[in-house]
């Protein structure tokens, strides 16, 4: 699994994943979003286009994410999630939780 | 309904991981071209969620071992995940999917709903998983209850994984006592090949090969794995030509083939004696008879390697399996025989305020020098608890001399009392001479032996000698075969005496012997330590 960060200068940090989200990756996935939101960038876009495999494991370190950059005042949302992962957020009913979008711009237009 | 494919792979975690399954189950998917995408993805993730939930329960944060076994039928995907975890405690009532804020517990719902069966077995010690997923046909999937059809079969051949490698067979090198029965087989059917194969997870190893025969091949390709499903001579005469094996045809190798199989003690079909060549071939009734009879001559050689691993492991039994527990002080020992079984042994045990140590060794090796030293650790052992240390080994020679006079053998011993609070050592030394203590200042005494090994004179006046363990001090007692890791002279005990001087805990010095004695020991190697702690 590769991680990058971008710190978009609309208050957006966008975290590319890519490779398998499982249980051997997930712990460095969620201290990456961890690290990537801080006091100028309080949004999250993960950008799970070129991961190619999701479980349970990768799923839960979305949610812990997702909960540690909303208590901070910002969200988390998804962008172009790849085949396998939009089947287990369907599968799981995450999809309303972990929202999807077509872009970074998407998924946070008013920042 | 059609097997398409089957494949079982051991793992250990760590090193392996869910990513290893992930990988390997890509080599299975290979062989299923026309698998629905979304079939495969289903399946995937519920393998990979029963794995990750066996990796991180089974064993309790402990590294875990499990089997997984794929099986892909026409209409279905079927994988079992066997563990030898100690958690049987197992809950597979259907579950609800967590709300949106839980970060775990979707493992074995997401596990359930792409799947249409999940089975848990608890098997001698052994948990066995079975997940069923059936294929798409025709753009829809029939979703009903489906149990496993592949279950028995994967709990068969893992007993048979299992006896296997509890023999300790695998992987060793070529024997001559069951290489002459290859070479012989070759002379007698006047074939190209034999040898003794054995079916060890998704490859086929020889023990043994004469003439052209392969060492290793897969198991897919092997004519064995078919002769291992029954109990009689499974014949070939022409594999070419016949629909059910031509694809396991090799030109110029095989393309005749006869076998009978081989077992495990309890039973279990692990391999098979075989014969084969490349051009077609009769083979009579008489041959069939004469097959067999070599095969059972190789399973009499493969009982007695069982055996032996099987009087190895007693006789590591034997060892003193607990450290003396003696305030301010620390014992190590090890005991490398040569062939399975040896004729050293060491041993400790607690006597009064301090402890007896032993070490001794019967001459020769193997099988017979190992019934000797049992006798001998037993005779001291119960000699021990009478008398002093002279009077123990008096009453063990005494009790000795007879049978070591009639095996014609003599055994040489150190055997001392340790006063545990003086740090005086009272020892009687029947010819062993192997003794050192190495002193805290740098100083060595060898612990010299004047009296001649049990069973040469029954006269013999046991005189005790004693040392002294100061703080710091350290004994260490070898066998020969301790030397012959060094330049084999009474000079190598110099070496011993350095590395007690410089390790700081008595299992340093067990260890470098250890890592010296590695696969090149000619003779059983053997070492007892005591060290008394520095103030």
């Amino acid at each position: 699994m590769d991680i990058t960060v971008v710190h978009h200068p609309f208050g957006v940090a966008e975290v590319t994943v890519s490779g398998r989200l499982n249980m051997v990756t997930a712990a460095r996935m969620r201290e990456a979003i961890e690290q990537a939101a801080d006091a100028n960038h309080p949004n999250v876009a993960v950008d799970l286009s070129q991961v190619v495999f999701l479980d349970s494991s990768g799923l839960g370190a979305l949610v812990a994410g997702l909960k540690g950059v909303r208590a901070s005042g910002g969200d988390l949302r998804l962008v172009r999630p790849a085949e396998q992962a939009k089947l287990v957020l369907e599968l799981t009913n995450m999809g309303a939780v972990l929202k999807s979008f077509d872009s970074v711009g998407a998924a946070f237009p008013h920042a | 309904m059609p097997e398409i494919v089957r494949r079982s792979f051991r793992l250990h975690c760590p090193p392996d991981s869910v990513d290893t399954v992930q990988d390997l189950l890509a080599t299975v998917w290979g062989h299923v071209p026309d698998l629905d995408a979304a079939d495969l993805m289903a399946s995937e993730l519920a393998i990979v969620e029963l794995a990750a939930n066996v990796v991180e329960h089974a064993n309790m944060g402990d590294p875990v071992e499990f089997a997984l076994s794929i099986v892909v039928y026409g209409d279905r995907v079927e994988a079992t995940l066997t563990d030898d975890g100690r958690v049987d405690h197992v809950d597979l009532q259907p579950r609800a999917m967590p709300g949106g804020d839980a970060e775990r517990g979707r493992g074995i719902p997401i596990m359930q709903s792409l799947t249409d069966s999940v089975e848990h077995r608890r098997i001698d010690g052994y948990n066995h998983w079975t997940i069923v997923r059936a294929r798409r046909a025709g753009g829809s999937r029939p979703r009903k209850a489906m149990p496993s059809i592949s279950i028995a079969g994967v709990i068969d051949e893992m007993a048979r994984q299992r006896a296997l490698d509890d023999m300790g067979i695998l992987d060793t090198p070529p024997e001559e006592r069951f290489d002459r029965v290859t070479r012989l087989a070759r002379q007698l059917f006047g074939v190209e090949s034999a040898a003794i194969n054995l079916i060890d997870g998704d490859r086929q190893w020889a023990k043994s090969v004469a003439g052209r025969a392969v060492v290793e091949m897969a198991r897919d390709e092997s004519m064995c794995t078919e002769t291992i499903k029954k109990d009689e001579v499974f014949v070939v005469s022409d594999i070419a030509a016949d629909s059910r094996y031509a694809h396991k045809a090799v030109p110029g190798l095989l393309n005749f083939y006869a076998g009978f199989p081989l077992y495990a003690p309890g039973g279990e079909r692990i391999g098979a004696f075989c014969v084969y060549d490349s051009q077609p071939r009769h083979f009579s009734v008489r041959e069939a008879e004469m097959l067999r009879d070599l095969a059972s001559w190789v399973q009499q050689e493969l009982t007695v390697s069982q055996e032996l691993s099987r009087a190895s492991e007693v006789q590591q039994g034997l060892l003193p399996h607990q450290l003396l527990s003696l305030p301010g002080w620390k014992t190590a020992g090890v005991c490398i025989p040569a062939r399975a079984v040896g004729g050293d042994f060491y041993d400790w045990y607690p006597v009064g305020e301090g402890a007896a140590l032993t070490l001794a060794d019967a001459m020769g090796k193997g099988i017979a020098a190992a019934i000797i030293a049992a006798t001998v650790r037993a005779v001291l052992r119960s000699a021990a608890r009478f008398g002093d240390v002279a009077g123990a080994v008096d009453a063990a020679s005494a009790a000795l001399t007879v049978d070591l006079d009639n095996a014609g053998v003599f055994v040489t011993a150190f055997h001392a009392r340790l006063d545990m609070d003086s740090g005086v050592l009272s020892y009687v030394d029947a010819g062993h001479g192997l003794a050192i203590v190495a002193h805290a200042d740098g100083r060595s005494e060898r612990l010299r032996s004047t009296a001649p090994p049990l069973g040469i004179d029954p006269d013999t006046e046991w005189t005790v000698q004693t040392a002294q363990l100061d703080p710091g001090d350290t004994l260490v007692v070898v066998s020969d075969g301790v030397l012959d890791l060094y330049d084999g002279t009474l000079g190598s005990l110099d070496n011993l005496v350095t590395l007690a001087l410089l390790a700081q805990d008595p299992w340093e010095i067990i260890d470098a012997i250890r890592a010296r004695a590695r696969g090149t020991s000619a003779d059983d190697v053997t070492m007892l330590i005591v060290r008394r702690d520095s103030d």
